[in-house]
């Protein structure tokens, strides 16, 4: 009976012990003079931002106003992030995959700045859609067509968590109506339909990011991974056993970046924000972007590292497709392509 | 055993064998064998990096905000388990019934739809979320929104393991107290609660194995910021998808064996909780 | 409730018992209406908002449709293999000790205690193509992770121990006394078995299968880690609400929660059910 009592009261000083220790936390704010930074990104960046970019700049705003800058960061799924911050996600500066993710942003009239307006057109950093594949690629995939075939088991993650899906179908799609490089040729719809999908029906996992795309590639599944270019020269960079083809015709990946002018004005960070974001764009940045596997949007350092990033044949750009507008409607709308394509293939089988 | 004495107990030993041995096999395929593979998983990847990145800031401050979470939800739960539960054992009023299932309601709803609901209630046009935004206060995609999630599916568990056992002792200690003098406070303290306590306590355990392990409820509603709004679950999440195997089985394993700590604690709590009833 | 004192007269201590009686009941109240009551109810109204055309149009989607069949099925297929094997287990562990008994009918719980997504791993780590197991059978041609039976690997995990647990206590308290009597009246074990055993625990087996059932509608964690997430194959209805949730599609998402929170509302009337059937069973 004692005994009993004792384990008892030990189990309820325990919890006491730990309501005294929450409460003493919560007791400790950080009240000297800091500046703070709420950074949502998409999840590729992350080591760049994380390693080299942020350091970096808190010590340029150290050295320019005498000032510590916290940073605080969000690395989610671009879809998943332009969601949050409509829904109240108070981002200061937001830095997506695609352009529709900051779209719906200004829809919701957070931010209302025209972000266009900056250098190279609001976007820091570009990349190109690619093909990943197994060491020394023993399945030989050389482009698009290739992944449609039976004996190829492909992975790309969901359109409707990621943007980077989304840039991997409509890359596929392009590829299919032979836009790009200067092509005079009517749009091949048809063709185009047909190989996205044969795609579709060789991909074995959808994923919720394009993270974890690669994260699920290496674990062994799949022979193809279709993904940006600047994730698998990170994978390789860390010493992954990982090829890569760059298909003769492939979309250019633009990333924007954008302050949120709701959430800088409410926080009273716009200063060190605006900063942030004209930081990006300068050249130390730019080569940081660059080191991770990104091609950076400036077009001077572009050319100074151009030598690790060939250009394919056909480069086609979201333009090319009509636009984001048009694209989500086409491809991914009710009654889109995709949407049709992975009904059907549901139905085939 | 020794009262074996009818054909019908004379079973086979090779048949009853068997049967122990088939249950075992599945006990094991099904719950040891994907342990294992976890401990040889963390293993393979190097338990020196694994235990770098649980030492990394990020990690230690998504295992202390697990901690929070967990310690809100727990007292939030308690508090009003206990008074719900006696209110359900103990006052007879229209709509108990239906108060009753509600109780339930949070065990079998999914985590995702949990979450969602809190996004539609408190996000900037919700119901109440309208209010908050008004006074400046974020519930969303920051930490009370994590909380109540997380008060959310662990509801019922105070409520279901202390109900029966208030059901079961009734009122005559408790009337014996106050007619020897003890105001209302006293009797609840010295006597009510006492009676309750390992009841109470199993389901204080059940709540806190919940709240460390809640995925879906708290992923849609984090804004996942590192060290601020990742639990450690989110932080096993990123990691894994971040290609930090190590860390990411490191994190897992740490939680695992909390896990083994709360299940001894189960276990332990069941017993008495079964000896103090009978 | 201070102003009670032993020596008030018994009329004032009853009129303040029934103050401090439902001031209690109003703070129980406030708290479940607060935490849970509220927040379903947000649900179900911006669902219903709409109108229930939208509702049907939005459920009506292939994605959303075949979600939820694919969740109800693989939920039905789990809870055939479950109660029988839990059963089984509970049965073992009640009426034939063996070395070691404790140790395994403590780690029953497991499932309880072990975070979702650390399940999700495990599984990934075992039956991957790097995993042992995986590697044997993806060599063999069959395919667990990233196809339905991973899902239901993940649910069978998740689910373990809430028929065993069911089960156990009964199976305690049954009376030997009436399988003896068939047993000299010579029935044989299994129509012992099926005609006295059985019917006792028939409560307790449907509320053990009744509660995975619900788990398994609404399980995410575990899931979205071994499923392959493509629509219309192998994703689950709660990670299409996910999905859709992330993609800003609110119709979709709020039909397809409204179908799970409607499943699980219908599951607590099964158990409510069971509950007063084991209990007449009882008296």
């Amino acid at each position: 009976m004692r005994y009993k009592r004792f384990i008892f009261n030990a189990l309820f000083g325990i919890y006491g012990f730990g309501v005294l220790a929450a409460a003493s936390g919560c007791g400790r704010g950080g009240d000297n003079p800091t500046d703070t930074l709420l950074l949502a990104a998409y999840t590729v960046p992350k080591e760049a931002y994380e390693r080299e970019i942020i350091p970096t700049f808190q010590r340029h705003w150290q050295q320019k106003k005498g000032r510590r800058v916290v940073v605080q960061q969000s690395y989610e799924a671009s879809g998943a992030q332009s969601r949050a911050v409509v829904g109240g996600f108070e981002a200061d500066v937001v830095a997506l995959s695609l352009e529709g993710d900051v779209d719906r942003i200004v829809e919701a009239g957070l931010i209302t700045h025209d972000w266009h307006a900056r250098p190279w057109n609001g976007y820091i950093t570009r990349s190109l859609v690619v093909i990943g594949t197994r060491p020394d690629n023993p399945k030989a995939i050389l482009d698009w067509a290739d992944l449609a075939r039976p004996d190829v088991e492909v992975l790309y993650p969901n359109p409707k968590t990621s943007g980077g899906a989304m840039w991997c179908v409509n890359a596929i799609w392009g590829a299919g109506l032979g836009v790009g490089g200067g092509a005079t040729a009517a749009p091949d719809s048809a063709g185009a339909r047909a190989l996205v999908k044969g795609i579709q029906a060789r991909v074995k996992v959808m994923d919720k990011s394009g993270r974890e795309s690669v994260t699920t590639f290496e674990r062994g599944i799949g022979d193809a991974l279709v993904t940006y270019e600047n994730e698998l020269l990170l994978r390789t960079m860390q010493g992954r056993a990982i090829s890569f083809v760059i298909p003769d015709a492939t979309i250019l990946i633009e990333n924007p970046v954008a302050v949120v002018d709701r959430n800088v004005d409410k926080h009273g960070s716009r200063e060190v924000a605006e900063e942030f974001v004209r930081f990006l764009h300068e050249e130390q940045a730019q080569h940081a972007f660059a080191h991770y596997g990104f091609r950076p949007a400036s077009p001077k350092i572009m050319k100074e590292v151009s030598v690790h990033f060939p250009e394919p044949a056909r480069l086609f750009t979201i333009a090319d497709l009509g636009g984001w507008a048009q694209v989500r409607e086409t491809l991914y709308g009710e009654d889109g392509v995709w949407t049709e394509v992975v009904q059907e293939l549901a139905r085939g089988r | 055993m020794a009262e074996n004495a009818t054909a019908f107990r004379r079973e086979s030993p090779w048949g009853r064998r068997l049967l122990i041995a088939a249950v075992l096999v599945w006990f094991a395929l099904l719950l040891l064998l994907p342990l294992a593979a976890l401990v040889r998983g963390a293993w393979r990847e190097g338990i020196g990096a694994g235990l770098d990145s649980l030492r990394r800031p990020e990690a230690r401050q998504a295992f202390a905000l697990t901690f929070w979470i967990t310690l809100v939800a727990v007292t939030v739960n308690t508090v009003g388990g206990v008074a719900l539960a006696l209110v359900l054992v103990r006052q007879r009023f229209r709509g108990r019934l239906l108060l009753e299932g509600i109780v339930d309601l949070p065990f079998s709803v999914s985590p995702v739809v949990a979450g969602f609901m809190f996004l539609l209630l408190f996000g900037p046009h919700g119901w109440l979320g309208r209010w908050f935004e008004a006074g400046g206060i974020r519930v969303v995609y920051a930490l009370p929104g994590m909380m109540l999630a997380t008060i959310f599916v662990t509801f019922p568990f105070v409520t279901r393991e202390v109900a029966p056992v208030f059901r079961e002792c009734g009122l005559e200690q408790e009337e014996a107290a106050r007619t020897l003098g003890a105001s209302g406070w006293q009797a609840f303290w010295r006597v009510t609660l006492p009676s309750v306590r390992w009841g109470l306590a199993y389901g204080v355990t059940l709540t806190v194995a919940r709240s460390l392990g809640e995925f879906g409820a708290v992923l849609v509603v984090s804004g996942s910021i590192i060290g601020r709004t990742q639990t450690a679950t989110l932080h096993i999440h990123q990691a894994y998808a971040d290609f930090h195997y190590a860390g990411a089985f490191a994190a897992s394993l740490a939680l695992a064996l909390v896990s083994f700590i709360l299940l001894a604690c189960m276990e332990f709590l069941q017993r008495r909780a079964r000896a103090g009833r009978s | 409730m201070l102003r009670r004192r032993p020596r008030g007269a018994r009329a004032a201590r009853a009129a303040g018992a029934e103050r401090s009686a439902l001031g209690l009941r109003r703070a129980a109240l406030g708290y479940v209406g607060l935490f849970v009551a509220l927040p379903v109810a947000a649900l179900a109204a911006r669902a219903l908002a709409d109108g229930p055309a939208s509702l049907l149009a939005a459920l009506r989607r292939p994605e959303a449709f075949t979600s939820l069949w694919l969740t109800f099925r693989l939920a039905l297929a789990l809870i055939a293999v479950n109660t029988v094997m839990g059963t089984l287990m509970a049965w073992v562990l009640v009426r034939h000790p063996f070395p070691g008994r404790s140790l395994v009918n403590a780690l029953i719980d497991l499932p309880f205690a072990i975070p979702t997504i650390v399940t999700g791993l495990m599984l990934i780590v075992l039956y991957g193509p790097q995993g042992v197991v995986g590697r044997f059978l993806s060599e063999r041609g069959v395919e667990i992770i990233y196809a339905k039976p991973g899902i239901v690997l993940a649910l069978l995990f998740v689910t373990f121990p809430f028929v065993v647990r069911a089960v156990q206590p009964v199976l305690m308290e049954l009376d030997r006394d009436m399988e003896e009597a068939a047993a000299t009246l010579g029935a044989s074990r299994w129509t012992v078995f099926r005609r006295v055993v059985l019917p006792a625990l028939l409560p307790a087996i449907l509320t053990g299968a009744a509660l995975s059932f619900s788990r398994a509608l609404g399980e995410f964690g575990s899931v979205i880690m071994v499923a392959g997430n493509i629509p219309l194959r192998t994703q689950t209805a709660p990670v299409y609400v996910y999905g859709e949730i992330e993609s800003d599609n609110h119709a979709g998402a709020l039909a397809v929660s409204l179908v799970l929170l409607l499943g699980s509302l219908f599951v607590l009337i099964v158990l409510h059910r069971l509950q007063t059937l084991g209990r007449r069973r009882d008296g």
